[in-house]
């Protein structure tokens, strides 16, 4: 049997071929982030549309069915390509770092993961081909997106094989990820001091692992409905159409701490190191960690609040939800009491951290009435919860994200981005991030529905979505200038040694960037070793 | 005191719950948090390090455990005691079934008349100007009458996908689901028309399923019932009905 190909260069130096036929975990991760970045500015684009198009009341350019088709990609996309997919990239580059193995432990399943990953980007692709346009939403309820599977080349196919392809993915990923960290941590690395990262991460797997094939399954009963005429979910021939809402929400609302947990990771990386001190209550981190990957399994009937379950059910799922709040509450303390008495230096990854977290609040904050079924009555699916998953998603998870490129980008380019540009683009990111979402909170209270591509012409609507709209566009502005900070800087920007930032975590005792084998002998680490705190060079 | 719709009045408690909480949460974590990012600089030669000494505190992790749980159990029981209000339907409310389609609904009142209520679209029906998009053209659109301070009981299905009925005076959504009959109700005292829209993504047109309620006084209501005022009887509207069915065998 052929070998796959060896690591001998550094990533940077690789041929193509290379690059394709790598089970490096480092090129693997460098590709999962470039193919969800790429995918979160293409979902982001179009974003900007449905921003222009909701600007004032009426049709404006669009057809509904173009707004609907954008939404849906922009859903699907943004969750499994960019707050699911971009966890991968960082996981890839950093478990074995962190822990001081060579590689993840099957490589070439790794591998396959990748390229998995990458046949659903070719499909999510082949869906702007017109005739191809999904627009089933991103959750791909029936009737209606069994009904839809009549297009060129049945939309409803391909919206079911993205999630089998991502899903397979995930399960790979899982699969290897969780035993990584298993079976190769160095001697001396233990369940109580890997870093936070590695902690949100596995939790994170663990879900995927357990999860992903409730959600498998549901769209493969909807595939069957849609093309065999099987009839799971088909009420006029005996199915239930909210079977799937179960099946489907088991898994994807789970979803959302496979999407954030590794967020909060982030974060904590990031705070302790740049406040310059261990991580505050670091046992009740982990704990918290693990304790919302196992309620989060019990909470899913709140996406159905509405729609005709059994009341006993809502109000059991009711405390379910709201329990989550109390390990999320944990976090934040910590994460506040790790600033007590710190030294903190601001630097750009710091600041997008310490914003994720007074952002992530308000985000967990409008949650919880989410979870009170006679609050969620007035709220279910309005703007009310597009505003409250931005906040979690487009600014606890993309800020962390961003955080987390910017942190690591030294150790992964062995240069420094560019300072002033990554600060610049943290307050405009801020600044538009809450223009745009904060008004969905407020037009969600006032009554307007969600998924809408045209609405009637109550004053404080238009108002509201013209805010919105102003917010987007200074939000990309702000992205964008935090990309060219870090493509500026991976050319041009000043040469780094191991550890720029001083920290304690084992990722930063090895060049920059890093070697192909990653580490020469396996590495030891001192006794009482913690990832999180301050390290003298 | 009497209030514009019910049960509104009774998320609006919830809601002023719910705010006050959050703005305090919010305040207690966001004053100690600025407070310690001002204070707590690196400054060269005098504070490099943060202190390794604070590693943690069992109490204090504790504490921020146990209140945070407290808020939350009060919350959720507040929450199941006013939901049990909600659900439970006034005995004399009047008797709604109403059936969702793509795009509209058909209101059918107890009598059995019918009121249709069907979505403008300016691709296939005509060209609707933005401020007419929405309006009632007694083509598509007609008024759905309902009895000011009269309780109303709506009885929800569908003929074709999900839909979902949202009266927004009265803060109210119910999905409408083929194969099952969900309900919902509401009571609006006040004169005047309000919006109802559809919340649950159903396709081209969902924005546009909309209807407007007329709520006008009982008296009023009753003679329009019997269908002794201008604004249509029950045979048109139900050749309306059929011709809707007919548009959508088309469009599938």
């Amino acid at each position: 049997m052929r070998e796959a190909v060896h690591v001998e260069r550094p990533w940077f130096s690789a041929s193509l071929w290379e690059w394709i036929f790598t089970t490096d975990h480092k090129k693997i991760g460098i590709m999962y982030g470039v193919t969800s970045t790429l995918f979160f500015v293409i979902a982001g684009l179009m974003a900007l549309g449905m921003r222009l198009e909701l600007f004032s009341p009426g049709g404006q350019y669009m057809k509904p069915e173009t707004y609907n088709y954008f939404l849906t990609v922009h859903g699907t996309v943004i969750l499994l390509w960019w707050a699911i997919g971009i966890w991968s990239s960082f996981a890839n580059f950093l478990i074995p770092l962190m822990i001081g193995a060579r590689d993840v432990a099957f490589p070439r399943l790794n591998a396959l993961g990748y390229w998995m990953f990458f046949a659903a980007s070719v499909i999510a692709l082949l869906t702007f081909i017109p005739g191809n346009h999904i627009m089933t939403m991103w959750t791909g309820y029936p009737p209606l997106a069994a009904k839809e599977g009549v297009g060129f080349a049945g939309t409803t196919a391909l919206f079911v094989f993205i999630w089998h392809l991502t899903g397979f993915a995930s399960i790979a990923g899982a699969v290897n990820f969780i035993t990584t960290v298993i079976r190769m941590r160095a001697p001396g690395i233990g369940f109580w001091n890997l870093n936070l990262f590695i902690h949100g991460v596995i939790a994170a797997n663990v879900i995927q692992l357990l999860g992903v094939p409730s959600v498998a399954g549901a769209v493969t009963m909807l595939f069957l409905d849609t093309y065999l005429k099987t009839s799971f979910f088909d009420p006029t021939k005996g199915g239930d159409p909210l079977l799937y809402q179960n099946l489907f929400w088991f898994y994807s609302h789970p979803a959302v701490y496979v999407m954030v947990l590794p967020a909060f990771g982030i974060i904590s990386e990031i705070v302790s190191t740049f406040a310059r001190k261990p991580i505050f209550g670091y046992k009740s981190m982990v704990v918290a960690i693990w304790a919302i990957a196992v309620v989060g399994f019990t909470v899913w009937t709140h996406h159905m609040f509405v729609s005709g379950i059994p009341d006993w059910v809502k109000i059991l799922m009711s405390y379910t939800t709201l329990l989550i709040a109390v390990p999320t509450g944990i976090k934040i303390f910590n994460w506040v009491a790790t600033l007590y008495r710190a030294a903190i230096v601001y630097r750009t990854p710091m600041l997008y951290a310490l914003g994720a977290i007074l952002m992530f609040l308000i985000g967990g904050l409008t949650g919880i009435p989410l979870g009170i079924p006679a609050f969620d009555i007035a709220v279910h699916d309005s703007y009310f919860v597009v505003g409250h998953f931005h906040y979690v998603l487009g600014m606890a998870v993309t800020l962390s994200a961003f955080g987390g490129f910017f942190y690591w980008w030294p150790k992964v380019t062995g240069r420094m981005y560019s300072e002033g540009l990554g600060k610049l683009s943290f307050w405009i990111v801020l600044v538009g991030s809450n223009l745009l979402y904060f008004p969905q909170l407020v037009i969600g209270l006032l009554g307007m529905p969600r998924r809408y591509y045209d609405y009637p012409a109550i004053p404080e609507w238009v108002t509201l979505h013209q805010i919105q709209t102003y917010g987007a566009f200074i939000l990309a502005l702000g992205l964008l200038i935090a990309m060219v900070a870090l493509i500026k800087g991976a050319f041009s920007g000043e040469r780094v040694g191991p550890n720029p930032w001083e920290s304690n975590s084992l990722e930063w005792r090895i060049p920059s960037p890093p070697p192909p084998q990653n580490f020469d002998t396996p590495p030891k680490v001192e006794e009482n070793f913690c990832p999180h705190g301050y390290r003298k060079l | 005191m009497e209030v514009l719709a019910r049960p509104y009045d009774l998320w609006e408690g919830i809601y002023k719950i719910w705010l006050v909480i959050t703005v305090i949460i919010y305040a207690a974590v966001a004053i100690p948090s600025l407070i310690f990012m001002v204070k707590y600089r690196y400054k060269p030669g005098e504070r490099e390090v943060g202190d390794h000494e604070h590693e943690g505190h069992w109490g204090l992790e504790a504490l921020w455990t146990i209140i945070p749980l407290i808020i939350v159990l009060y919350l959720a029981t507040h929450g199941f005691a006013i939901f049990t209000q909600m659900r439970k339907p006034p005995e004399n409310a009047l008797e709604l079934r109403v059936t969702a389609f793509s795009w509209g609904w058909i209101f059918q009142y107890p009598n059995g008349k019918t009121v249709v209520a069907s979505a403008i679209r300016d691709t296939e029906d005509k060209k609707c100007k933005p401020e007419e998009c929405y309006g009632v053209d007694g083509v598509f659109q007609h008024y759905v009458y309902i009895p000011a301070g009269v309780p109303v009981k709506v009885l929800l299905t569908s003929q074709d996908v999900i839909h979902s009925f949202y009266v927004r005076a009265a803060g109210v959504t119910q999905d409408a689901v083929p194969g099952r009959t969900t309900y919902t109700w509401f009571q609006i005292n006040e004169p005047g028309e309000y919006w109802v829209f559809c919340r649950e993504y159903c396709g081209q047109w969902h924005s546009r399923m909309f209807a407007k309620l007329k709520v006008v006084p009982k008296e009023e209501f009753e003679r329009w019932l019997r269908g002794e005022t201008a604004d249509g009887g029950h045979e048109s509207e139900a050749r309306k009905v059929a011709n809707i069915t007919e548009v959508r065998e088309v469009v599938r």
